[in-house]
């Protein structure tokens, strides 16, 4: 398997006032491979949401080299970056951030009707199917006010899968939810990684890191420790024994 | 505490508040500078009549004249009349003057006279108003002609006629009360005695004279006026009221301070307009704050002290600022009353009169906010912590789906959807965009009309291509006549028809006998526009103009009956029409030929021409004014701009300065709009980017909401200055004649060069403001 991504000594430096600097990435080293379910885990400012939107362009880095299938992107203009964006990857956030004068089903289609060739009735067909995977069909023309916290993080992932993605980046995706609606926003993306989309999140969610392949763990802006994993089978797998040998794993290692 | 949060917000929001405090205190400036114009006017007019002590009642006359059959009608009115001078007027055409190399008078619409000053009243001043002393081979030359032939102290005029000729150096400029204004017709050159004698003597001009008389405390202008014609005193030309000569010589100053008063006012709007801007703009912001300070046990009112406190700072700041700077700027404005009216503008009145401005504005901003605060009342603290809750409450149904749209992309559609989404906020934007267009257009259309040659229309004279006007001399019957059989034969004029003003006794509204002007001749071939009905063109019919129609005039409509005293005898005549008319205080009339000319009054002679189009109309004009001496030839267009005189030249400055007002009024509104705009859709606009979309495409969504919201604007400007604009300008000409201004539109400029400047202007300020810095970690924004 080749590797999506690939970090290279990363830094990120944030001036805080004058001559006063806050290191928050410090050199990080990281290869995700094409398919892989990645979480990453630590304490809260240990940089994990940091090392999130500088791997993934969101942010820029101040240091070292970021790949994505092999192509600088650290040193891309803003258009090009925008168009990897768009075309290659995918965002779900903590806070969900939907536009708020779309509806559901416009919200989830609006990243592919910016593209000047689109076909409306093609993103529409796949927009439907979309939120009919995530079993929200019914809400497709509701406005966001009228979603729950789970009913709208799963139209975010609709609107991040809209455009095929490669790579499907959350920002503690779960971390506003309760237990039952984390737990489907879970199983969704176990099903999207199935069907080949690499995903990186970020979480303090043993639960949610329980579902994915490989977990690493962040302590003072580096990555000090990974925990590779077999895939989960959700339709086999409650995911109890997984979580355990994580809290497990991260109990061995005094985290 | 308070003050520190008012001195945090300050620093928060500093270009919202740095804009709002600027329209404060330029609503403040402009508004102190129109009062301090006024207060100027009244003082220096007062200061002025005092020194110049100008007649009651001017009444015109040449040709035979008797002093003691004056004297004895004075002697008679004692308990009206106070003084009376007759001033001798040596009057001259405009080629006979001449100045700087080899140049002439000629062709101005003005009558030119020699005069001394008077001993009584009346006096002609100084630009020091001060009585006038002139030197032998030395002589005043009225502002108007110094600044319309930039004459300069020191500079010879020569007066030539015939074989005839004298020399004078310019010694003073002269400020005369009575015939200062463009709208007064004569013009009075003060010499000394000795070179008048000699002028006299050697009859270089054609006599004319000002009986002129100052009443006593009580006197009755209509009394003397009436007395005066019945004791068939001489009284060949106009009757000037001295109420006329105040309206005259104020009525630009007062103009121009109306429309600083009116953009003062409309800059106190624009400051109440950014205010609610910031609230809106803010409010999701502040609103959070008021839950906390709510929740904190902070009572309402101190919360809105904490707003209000801020605003008060700004206007007070303003007004402070307003009111001192507005000394120095109103010298922008009254030039024309420092030269017309007084050159020392140092009274007191202003001082105090102008403090009512920034009180005005203080008052206006704290109330205004007071009003938008109300809203704080009724938020609750948990409402104002989870503002979502406000918004889960409305339920409105989903409009523009994003496949609806069949015409544009996706971002400009995104961008037109938004403007219906917030009109709430964008209709601050819509209704300055209207404002900006209002302005430029309404002075640009009155410009254009008082260019254009249709303006006659509203000065009683139908469309010609030239006029010829014959003055007052012992000829003028059979010139009259030999000019108008030459017209007849002559090939290259096309139709004339030739007309005589005189004054008649008409019966007013309480059964007396007023004086007013009736012109007689044919109507029919150089037709006016009436306001209704039409030309008297049947024996015993009369057009009024709108002033004498009114109310306060002789209150007559279409179709009532009025009694003329003709050769003595009582006529009843019928009004046929009623007309526009600005000359002459507005109150003229016209009748068919058929009615008999008042041979002792008469006033002038006129003859209007078309000219064919294979003549050259200078060529003509310089024909006839060779071939008759005593003839006034104008062409239509020079007429009026010389009638309306520097009123189109303040209006072309009012026009350039309405422009560049709406200019920058739309550049700084829209930059600070589309500043607030951004910071309240910052979270948005990061959504946008996160997911794909450069910052160009967000500038597409933004540059078309508001290109779309300036388009309306735009054609709901020019609409209202053409239609709105044309019923306000009407209306403020009623008092001086004319009720129905159409206004000329050059669509050219109103619809397509304005618009285009204004949107190629605009367009470049959305591009500047809505440059979303790219190089920011989106992560700040997302995770705030």
């Amino acid at each position: 398997m080749s590797s999506i991504l690939e970090a290279r000594s990363m830094s990120k430096k944030v001036e805080l006032g004058k001559n006063n600097y806050l290191n928050i990435l410090k050199g990080v080293n990281l290869e995700i491979e094409e398919g892989e379910f990645v979480s990453v885990m630590g304490p809260s400012g240990s940089g994990k949401s940091t090392l999130l939107y500088n791997i993934s362009g969101m942010d820029r880095i101040t240091a070292g080299s970021v790949k994505f299938k092999g192509r600088e992107i650290g040193r891309l203009k803003e258009e090009e970056l925008a168009k990897l964006r768009l075309r290659h990857m995918g965002f779900i956030f903590q806070d969900i951030h939907l536009l708020k004068n779309l509806s559901l089903i416009d919200n989830v289609m609006f990243p592919a009707l910016v593209s000047k060739d689109a076909n409306k009735k093609v993103v529409y067909q796949k927009a439907k199917k979309l939120l009919d995977m995530t079993e929200i069909a019914q809400l497709a023309d509701n406005h966001i006010t009228q979603g729950s916290g789970g009913q709208l993080q799963r139209v975010a992932i609709c609107r991040a899968l809209i455009n095929d993605p490669d790579i499907l980046f959350g920002d503690e995706p779960t971390g506003a939810l309760d237990s039952k609606s984390a737990a489907k926003i879970m199983s969704i993306l176990a099903e999207i990684n199935k069907n080949g989309t690499t995903i990186m999140l970020v979480t303090h969610d043993a639960k949610v890191a329980a579902k994915t392949d490989r977990v690493l763990f962040m302590v003072d802006g580096n990555i000090v420790a990974q925990k590779k994993m077999s895939k989960y089978d959700a339709q086999h797998d409650d995911g109890k024994d997984r979580e355990e040998s994580i809290m497990k794993w991260l109990v061995e290692n005094r985290f | 505490m308070f003050i520190k949060m008012v001195k945090n917000d300050f620093y928060r929001k500093k270009i919202i508040t740095g804009t709002v405090f600027i329209f404060i205190t330029l609503a403040v400036l402009l508004g102190a500078s129109a009062i301090n114009n006024i207060a100027n006017l009244i003082q220096s007019m007062s200061e002025l009549q005092e020194h110049a002590m100008p007649a009651d009642i001017t009444q015109m006359h040449s040709g035979e004249y008797d002093q003691e059959e004056i004297d004895q009608f004075t002697k008679e009115h004692r308990e009206h009349i106070g003084m009376q001078e007759t001033m001798v007027l040596l009057n001259f055409d405009g080629s006979h003057i001449h100045y700087g190399n080899n140049n002439t008078m000629a062709g101005t619409v003005q009558d030119i006279s020699f005069v001394v000053q008077n001993n009584k009243f009346d006096f002609i001043l100084d630009l020091d108003n001060e009585k006038l002393d002139v030197q032998e081979g030395f002589v005043a030359v009225p502002i108007y002609f110094m600044e319309q032939y930039d004459l300069k102290i020191g500079d010879p005029i020569t007066v030539k006629n015939g074989e005839y000729q004298k020399a004078f150096i310019i010694s003073d400029y002269a400020r005369d009360y009575e015939m200062n204004s463009s709208f007064t017709s004569s013009k009075r050159f003060v010499i000394n005695k000795q070179d008048y004698d000699e002028m006299r003597r050697e009859q270089a001009g054609e006599l004319e004279y000002l009986i002129e008389f100052k009443l006593t405390e009580n006197g009755d202008v209509n009394a003397v006026q009436t007395a005066y014609f019945e004791a068939g005193l001489p009284a060949n030309g106009p009757t000037i009221g001295g109420t006329i000569f105040l309206l005259f010589n104020a009525m630009s100053d007062t103009a121009i301070a109306m429309v600083i008063i009116l953009i003062s006012i409309l800059l106190i709007i624009i400051a109440a307009l950014c205010i609610r801007l910031t609230f809106l703009a803010t409010i999701d912001e502040d609103l959070r704050e008021i839950g906390v300070m709510k929740a904190i046990g902070i009572s309402k009112k101190d919360i809105k002290k904490v707003y209000l406190n801020k605003y008060r700072v700004m206007a007070a700041a303003g007004g402070i600022i307003g009111y001192l700077l507005s000394f120095a700027v109103v010298n922008l404005f009254n030039g024309n009353m420092r030269l017309y009216i007084a050159s020392d503008l140092s009274g007191n009145l202003k001082y105090v009169l102008s403090l009512v401005a920034p009180l005005v504005v203080y008052i206006m901003i704290v109330m205004y906010c007071r009003h938008v605060l109300k809203k704080i009342d009724k938020i609750s603290a948990v409402e104002a912590l989870r503002s979502d809750i406000m918004e889960r409450r409305k339920n409105r149904k989903y409009s523009f789906p994003l496949l609806k749209n069949k015409f544009f992309s996706t971002n400009l559609y995104m961008g037109v959807r938004d403007v219906w989404k917030r009109f709430g906020l964008y209709r601050l934007l819509f209704f300055i965009f209207i404002v900006c267009t209002f302005i430029a257009i309404l002075p640009l259309n009155i410009y254009n009309t008082m260019n254009s040659p249709e303006f006659s229309t509203y000065m009683g004279i139908g469309k010609s291509d030239m006029r010829i006007d014959l003055r007052r001399t012992d000829t003028i019957t059979d010139d009259f006549e030999k000019l108008q059989k030459e017209l007849e034969n002559d090939p290259e004029i096309e139709k004339h028809a030739a007309s005589i003003t005189s004054s008649y006794q008409v019966k007013n509204t309480e059964g007396s006998w007023d004086y007013i002007y009736i012109e007689t001749g044919d109507f029919s071939v150089f037709p006016l526009n009436y306001l209704e009905g039409s030309a008297p063109e049947d024996e015993g019919e009369i057009a009024l103009s709108f002033a004498n129609a009114q109310e306060d005039g002789l209150n007559k409509n279409v179709g009532d009956k009025i009694a003329v005293k003709v050769g003595g005898t009582e006529k009843t005549l019928k009004v046929s029409g009623i007309y526009q008319d600005i000359t002459n205080g507005g109150k003229t009339a016209k009748a068919d030929n058929s009615l008999e000319v008042n041979q002792d009054a008469v006033l002038w002679y006129i003859v209007s021409m078309d000219v064919s189009p294979e003549a050259d109309i200078h060529e003509k004009m310089k024909y006839y004014q060779n071939a008759y001496e005593s003839a006034q030839v104008n062409d239509i267009e020079e007429y009026t701009r010389q009638t309306l005189g520097n009123i189109i030249d303040q209006m072309s400055v009012i026009v350039l300065g309405a422009i560049a007002i709406a200019f920058i009024i739309a550049v700084l509104i829209t930059a600070l709009f589309l500043r607030m705009l951004l910071s309240k859709d910052m979270s948005q606009i990061a959504i946008m980017r996160s997911v794909g979309l450069t910052s160009k495409h967000i500038q597409n969504q933004y540059m078309a909401g508001t290109l779309m919201v300036l388009l309306f604007g735009i054609i709901v400007g020019v609409l209202a200055s053409n239609y709105l604009g044309e019923s306000l300008v009407s209306m403020a000409l009623s008092t001086m004649g004319a009720s129905k201004i159409e206004l000329v539109i050059v669509a050219w400029q109103t619809w397509l060069l304005f618009p285009l400047a204004l949107i190629a202007v605009v367009w470049f300020t959305i591009f500047v403001c809505c440059n979303v810095s790219a190089e920011d970690d989106l992560s700040i924004v997302m995770r705030s």
